[in-house]
């Protein structure tokens, strides 16, 4: 049976809405470790994943046999008949505009195309960069997929994307009177081409390294801080952007719930999620079909949207903005974030180190983890200086710091006027790839947890 | 089991024979349903099906990997043998038959209970809304998994097992004036023996304890119950049994073994023979049959853990702790089933403590060192075994092997799984009380 005679035969049974998303993935990743392949993986997979929306339930239904996809289809509204029965709260979702739309995000030079043992050279190229002196051991990961999804709903949207995306990770470990870890990703949604700027990272990771294996542990306490474009990003995307995922404010899991239009950050704050640029998380369309936009999240300190799906935007009365994602056809798309951005604002480096009486410079994040309820965080920096009267002094390593997210945007009293974006992956149940960046940010107060 | 799953592994192990190839096939067939909590009630229903094969050549002592779906059985090895041409040799033995000992790991009741999903949600919702009108049980998700796995190789294995495992999970809120609390409970379960109504309970009752607000005391001890320490644990111990850390230097425990490195009372070993435990299985994902390996016994360090390939590396024996996070990733070293115990001490908040629910940024310790940093949300001043007051903020730092020197076990044990992206923890555990960290906040 037809994608669209599946479609018509579940609205005949009484499903207000539904929808089908076909996805073929074709992966190749690899791992030097040390200059040895580790292991190297190719293979593809198909599938599909059906939704129903029947009175106020939902029923979703992945298979990865497409053979199966009606009886899916039967599953998934039975599913939703029976989820109907336990829910109070009406649900709906918000008109979008339908599109019959065929895209394909560009590669220069398909990586398809590249044979396995060209994509291993690279990364022994690669390895061969790093100076054994300070990296004596490296972990070099290559990963290509190309996902072709064809999506196609009940209300008239019929679209079929194909998105490559690329992925470089360098992680190295070098030991002084302790053993510490660098990495860097390079990556983005585009070919093979997307390789040439491993080199420039691989620097990067390496001097970081050697900054580390001098480094101190830190100190404790409240002080100011300055994070670098890839941390402030990171900040931005998780403090910020996680409570501003329509599913938890419309569910009152964030502590945005109720702010809109409200001053929620310090006025030289703007806080864009932009799937449209070119980056690691970009797509032209989202999972369920909706037309992929930027979203202004915060315009000068005042609260100004969410990331939006077609349900939550209908229960907040809002428009949806292409905000709903799924890691691949075995689950449901949630409510995600694209490339998390704070714009650049007006002053240059030097300027934000001269406001720092005592305080931390962090660089690029090593992970964090936020309450969006409480509106919480709490992050570590891979690389990190102290800064005493207005100087950077001393490397430290093993920073971490935490706040409120509200009170913390509030204390932001400096951004420089540069943009860079980093890349990584988001995980909220499921994986997303995502990116983030800025300009640097100064804080004047967090509290810093180290243990001195 | 399931007829397809099968049918492919036959296939594939065929196909070895025809081309005289040497390899394994990791094969796994899983249903998932889960039921999500959203502000109160349920917000929707999803299953999904997979089947999959993972396949591994060695022609010449060069492996090389594939995978591929049912009716795709011939491609995956074609593709494993193409890779195999660029990987170095590696002289790994695979395993040859032997007898398994059962262990315990499904319940057929699990599908009568998949039935029943939507009402066991409804019951942690129940619990948690029952404690006090202003908590609302806010996230939730019910899962109830099934399925089959398969391990066949060239040597004349041929293992299957089926397992099952069901969990809940409720995050229940508290507004306060401007912002709210938030607190969560969770049970995990081979069988479906979970009473999710009083699931729901413990969540309400821990968010209803976070009302009043108090200062953070910097110069007490901490206990940290079983999720949090099986966090700090995972993230920042762990990994230094992993025997390709210890070759590498980068494990603090490297040439270390037969030393104590921790209390007398701590123990701490991966048995994956346990029955009903959530990461139990009578063989690994290599199809080398389980046994328990203790860690840590009395405090004293006593193994590392090993896989096929890195067994060959380090000229030992594999471990049994070869683990495949689904069939399209090749094998690594993983703990499979970890076990904790101590001095079972009945109390461990018995004068003034800090008491930690859940730990923010564990992920984020060091494992070559075991420093950490994390906040501990959500907390309590505890006196006299009674709640004085929620801390907000409060960061904990320190470093685990230092910990282990001092630490003193509960007896209130845990099952605790949880997915951590492309592998999962799987331990049993009590609580702990540690003291040797810096505390700091508000």
């Amino acid at each position: 049976m037809r994608l669209q005679q599946i479609l018509e035969k579940l609205i005949e049974q009484g499903a207000t809405y539904c929808d089908i998303r076909k996805e073929v993935w074709n992966r190749t990743s690899m791992t030097l470790k040390d200059g040895d392949l580790e292991a190297m993986v190719q293979g593809d997979e198909r599938g599909a994943m059906v939704r129903v929306l029947y009175d106020r339930g939902w029923g979703c239904v992945g298979t990865g046999d497409l053979q199966k996809l009606e009886e899916a289809s039967e599953r998934a509204l039975l599913m939703a008949k029976k989820g109907a029965k336990y829910k109070k709260e009406k649900t709906g979702l918000a008109d979008v505009d339908t599109h019959t739309e065929s895209v394909k995000i560009p590669m220069k030079k398909n990586f398809m195309d590249v044979h396995p043992e060209e994509k291993l050279d690279l990364l022994k190229e690669l390895h061969s960069f790093f100076d054994e002196e300070t990296a004596n051991s490296t972990d070099l990961r290559y990963n290509d997929s190309l996902v072709k999804k064809e999506i196609i709903t009940s209300d008239g949207s019929h679209v079929k994307m194909e998105i490559p995306r690329l992925l470089i990770y360098l992680i190295i470990t070098g030991k002084s009177d302790t053993i510490q870890k660098a990495s860097e990703g390079v990556g983005s949604t585009g070919g093979y081409e997307l390789t040439e700027r491993a080199f420039d990272k691989a620097e990067v990771v390496q001097e970081r390294l050697k900054n580390l294996l001098k480094a101190k542990t830190p100190p404790s306490g409240k002080m100011s801080l300055i994070m670098d474009p890839h941390l402030a990003g990171v900040f931005a995307h998780e403090a910020f952007g996680h409570a501003a995922e329509g599913d938890l404010v419309s569910s009152g899991n964030s502590c945005l719930y109720g702010k809109l239009g409200e001053k929620v950050a310090s006025e030289i704050v703007t806080i864009k999620d932009d799937p449209t640029i070119d980056s690691y998380g970009s797509f032209p369309f989202d999972d369920e079909g909706t037309k992929a936009r930027k979203r202004v999240l915060v315009k000068k300190g005042i609260l100004n949207d969410f990331i939006l799906d077609r349900e939550n935007a209908w229960k907040l009365d809002m428009q949806p903005n292409g905000g709903a994602r799924a890691e691949d056809f075995r689950v449901k798309p949630l409510v995600r974030m694209s490339n998390t951005i704070i714009e650049p604002g007006e002053m240059d480096f030097d300027e934000l180190v001269e406001q720092v009486d005592k305080g931390v410079y962090a660089k690029s994040s090593s992970g964090g983890q936020v309450s969006t309820v409480q509106g919480t965080f709490q992050f570590n920096a891979q690389e990190a200086y102290l800064i005493e009267n207005g100087e950077i002094v001393t490397p430290l390593r093993d920073v971490s710091f935490n706040g409120f997210t509200l009170e913390t945007l509030q204390n932001v009293i400096g951004i420089t006027d540069e943009m860079q974006i980093g890349i990584g992956h988001c995980g909220k149940g499921q994986t997303a790839p995502v990116g983030d960046g800025g300009g640097h940010v100064l804080i004047s107060e967090v509290t810093v947890g180290g243990r001195e | 089991m399931s007829e397809k799953l099968l049918e492919g592994t036959k296939k594939i192990l065929e196909y070895f024979k025809k081309r005289g190839l040497k390899g394994d096939v990791y094969g796994t067939h899983d249903r998932n349903i889960s039921y999500s909590v959203m502000k109160g009630e349920i917000s929707d229903s999803s299953e999904y099906e997979d089947i999959g094969f993972g396949v591994r050549v060695i022609k010449d002592g060069r492996i090389g990997f594939g995978y591929c779906v049912p009716g795709n059985e011939e491609e995956g090895v074609s593709r494993a043998l193409e890779l195999s041409k660029l990987s170095p040799r590696v002289d790994i033995n695979l395993p040859t038959k032997r007898d398994l000992e059962a262990v315990k790991t499904y319940d057929e009741s699990i599908k009568k209970a998949s039935n029943e999903a939507a009402e066991l949600t409804q019951q942690v919702i129940d619990g948690a809304g029952s404690v006090a009108e202003d908590i609302t049980p806010s996230r939730g998700q019910l899962n109830i998994m099934f399925g089959t796995k398969v391990v066949g190789n060239t040597e004349g294995v041929f293992f299957s097992e089926d397992a099952s495992m069901i969990e809940g999970y409720i995050a229940a809120s508290l507004p306060l004036g401007d912002t709210s609390v938030i607190a969560s409970e969770f049970a995990h379960s081979r069988k479906p023996d979970i009473d999710f109504y009083e699931v729901g309970v413990k969540g309400g009752s821990k968010v209803d304890s976070m009302r009043d607000k108090t200062s953070i005391p910097t110069d007490v001890p901490v206990v940290l119950n079983p999720s949090s320490l099986s966090m700090l644990l995972w993230f920042g111990l762990i990994r230094a049994f992993n025997g390709e850390n210890v070759r590498k230097g980068k494990s603090f425990y490297r040439d270390r073994l037969g030393e104590k490195v921790a209390h007398d009372s701590f123990n701490l070993a991966d048995d994956p023979t346990q029955d009903w435990g959530i990461g139990s299985s009578s063989f690994d994902d290599e199809g080398v049959v389980s046994f328990p390996l203790p860690f840590i016994s009395d405090g004293v360090l006593k193994n590392f853990m090993y896989d096929l390939k890195e067994a060959s590396k380090s000229e030992t024996e594999s471990t049994g702790n070869g683990v495949r996070s689904s069939f399209k990733t090749p094998p690594g070293i993983s703990d499979r089933n970890v076990i904790v115990k101590g001095d079972e001490i009945s109390d461990l908040c018995y004068d003034r403590v800090i008491k930690v629910d859940g730990v923010m940024g564990a992920h984020t310790a060091n494992f070559a060192s075991g420093d950490f940093s994390v906040v501990a949300t959500p907390a309590w001043l505890v006196e006299d075994g009674e709640k004085r007051g929620r801390l907000d903020g409060c960061m904990i730092s320190g470093n685990i092997p230092d910990l282990l020197e001092s630490i003193e076990m509960g007896d209130d044990y845990k099952k605790l799984h949880l997915s951590l992206g492309s592998t999962s923890l799987n331990m049993e555990l009590p609580s702990a009380r540690i003291g040797k960290v810096t505390i700091s906040g508000k």
